[in-house]
């Protein structure tokens, strides 16, 4: 079955910056807006919520940053289409599950992407393929200031912007970048760092969360407070956090090299082989493929710029993804082989390895 | 001693979910509870619930104080919080102070908020935006402005506002403008 429009719509993925960093997967920055009159949304009733939505879509819609935008009615959509806008970080798990009068405002380039009626009235979100905090403040903020001027939005000079959430409040900012640490992962450093980042007063989980040495060596960290630092003191800290952590990792790469190489080598040999290979394979299995082939292309193991094209297939291999691409709900036997098949033809055009 | 629903240890996490208004309990150690990935609503890790858990629990120390209170527009009161988590509107942060106070103490950075005011549309400029691009360290530059110089920047916008037809922003630039030259 072909795509229908949904489909479509997600899979015109040209977000900005192709360019991309080793060890950096993506970054985001999300504010937490509410409506000054009206009641949170976890205690507002249906007809509250729809007054809400339409007023938030309204003045949205005059926003020239967000022009060409799509609105989605969460409740309309199949469930596995609910999971694929999650799966490409568009939207939160909680977003999809409760979706009375929550709406989805997304950008063609799928940059910018609104929830109304998650937990906050507003939640603002951009994303990039690579860490540039400033550019990505600078036009959420001017969203922002254009929803400050049709909105009467939720402002305490002592508290900040007030959330529905304590633990959001003052900023409503949460700032994170996704990161790929494989060699900190293999010189088992990982969880010293992960200390070290916590004491910070920043936080670390895996790639949706799971647990986080199994899941293809991506971790996500972002800030904890909210209140009591600017939004520039939160991105700079976060930036220098984000920059040292590169630093370890292109370090342990180094120390992998010396002293791991055979098994480094084995490893992403294995790797190409089993996903030029497969006929049903999982999405676990499939993602720590591709994390060892992310690797390769940043140690220059794989011919042509392809760490782009591997930040692509990662998305396109996940569950949701897969029914949305053949339009219809597929249990995981399907699934797997689908995925196998997608695996197959992307990875029969990639060269082979060329080792130092 | 509860024991773990999974392997039969001692369970140390219970998790009550209310979905629809159908209760779940679940029992968990620590270890299971970590392999299944458990989160809370913006998908934080175990870890990060229980630093929460005990902001909110630092907070209901507060809330025994701040019992009898009730929010006067929305009738949001300690206990109501206790059972979502979550304030009942903007005017809760007015009514139940006592019990606000208390969460953000124990989870934030300080009391006070230092960011983007609403009003002036201006952010306190707290940190350095020169760490703040991705490694290229080529343009991230606002440091505090001269008068002068903050004209020249606001004329600039003007012009990229006109440029790109961004008519109501240029209005404001403009007005913005003429405040500046008094």
């Amino acid at each position: 079955m072909a795509m229908n429009d949904f489909g479509k719509k997600l899979f015109h993925d040209a977000r900005e910056a192709k360019e991309t960093m080793p060890a950096i997967i993506s970054s985001r920055i999300r504010l937490a807006r509410n409506l000054a009159d009206a009641k949170f949304v976890k205690y507002a009733c249906r007809g509250d919520l729809r007054a809400v939505a339409n007023m938030c879509e309204k003045a949205l819609s005059s926003c020239k940053i967000l022009d060409g935008n799509s609105v989605l009615n969460v409740c309309d959509l199949q469930e596995y289409e609910r999971t694929a806008l999650v799966e490409r970080h568009m939207c939160s798990q909680e977003f999809i599950v409760d979706t009375n009068e929550s709406r989805l405002l997304f950008t063609p380039d799928h940059t910018v992407s609104i929830m109304i009626n998650e937990e906050d009235h507003l939640r603002i979100q951009i994303f990039r393929y690579d860490l540039n905090f400033r550019a990505m403040f600078d036009r959420i903020n001017a969203i922002d200031d254009h929803l400050a001027d049709n909105l009467s939005i939720a402002f305490d000079e002592h508290y900040g912007f007030l959330t529905s959430c304590p633990t959001n409040v003052g900023t409503g900012m949460r700032a994170s970048v996704m990161m790929h640490l494989p060699a900190l992962v293999i010189t088992k450093q990982i969880n010293n760092l992960i200390l070290a980042v916590q004491k910070l007063g920043f936080v670390v989980r895996g790639l949706f969360g799971e647990g986080s040495e199994a899941k293809g060596n991506f971790f996500q960290i972002s800030n904890q407070q909210t209140l009591g630092l600017s939004e520039v003191d939160i991105l700079s800290r976060l930036t220098q956090i984000i920059k040292s952590i590169v630093d370890y990792e292109l370090n342990a790469r180094e120390i992998v090299k010396k002293e791991k190489i055979v098994w480094l080598y084995d490893n992403i040999g294995r790797a190409l082989g089993i996903l030029r290979g497969c006929y049903s394979i999982a999405s676990s299995d499939a993602i720590n493929g591709i994390s060892l082939l992310m690797l390769a292309a940043d140690l220059g193991y794989l011919r042509g710029n392809l760490r782009w094209d591997l930040n692509q297939i990662m998305m396109k291999i996940q569950s949701s993804h897969i029914q949305v691409l053949e339009n219809k709900a597929l249990g995981s036997a399907e699934r797997d082989i689908k995925r196998a098949e997608i695996l197959r033809n992307f990875f029969a055009k990639i060269p082979d390895l060329k080792f130092e | 001693m509860e024991k773990c629903q999974f392997c039969g240890k001692p369970a140390t996490v219970h998790m009550t979910q209310i979905v629809n208004n159908k209760t779940t309990v679940v029992r968990m150690c620590s270890e299971c509870a970590a392999k299944h990935g458990l989160f809370d609503k913006d998908g934080l890790p175990f870890a990060m619930l229980s630093s929460l858990g005990e902001a909110l629990f630092a907070g209901l120390k507060h809330s025994q104080s701040a019992s009898g209170l009730i929010c006067s527009r929305c009738g949001c009161t300690p206990a109501s919080f206790r059972e979502t988590g979550r304030l009942g509107c903007p005017n809760c942060y007015k009514d139940l102070k006592l019990l606000v106070d208390g969460i953000v103490e124990s989870s934030q950075k300080g009391a006070v908020h230092k960011g983007k005011k609403l009003k002036s549309h201006a952010f306190v400029d707290g940190g350095d935006w020169n760490t703040l691009s991705g490694g290229k360290g080529d343009d991230g530059r606002r440091k505090k402005m001269s008068s002068a110089e903050r004209l020249d920047a606001l004329q600039e916008q003007l012009d990229d506002a006109i440029r790109e037809e961004r008519y109501e922003e240029a209005a404001k630039l403009r007005d913005e403008i003429r405040k500046l030259k008094g």
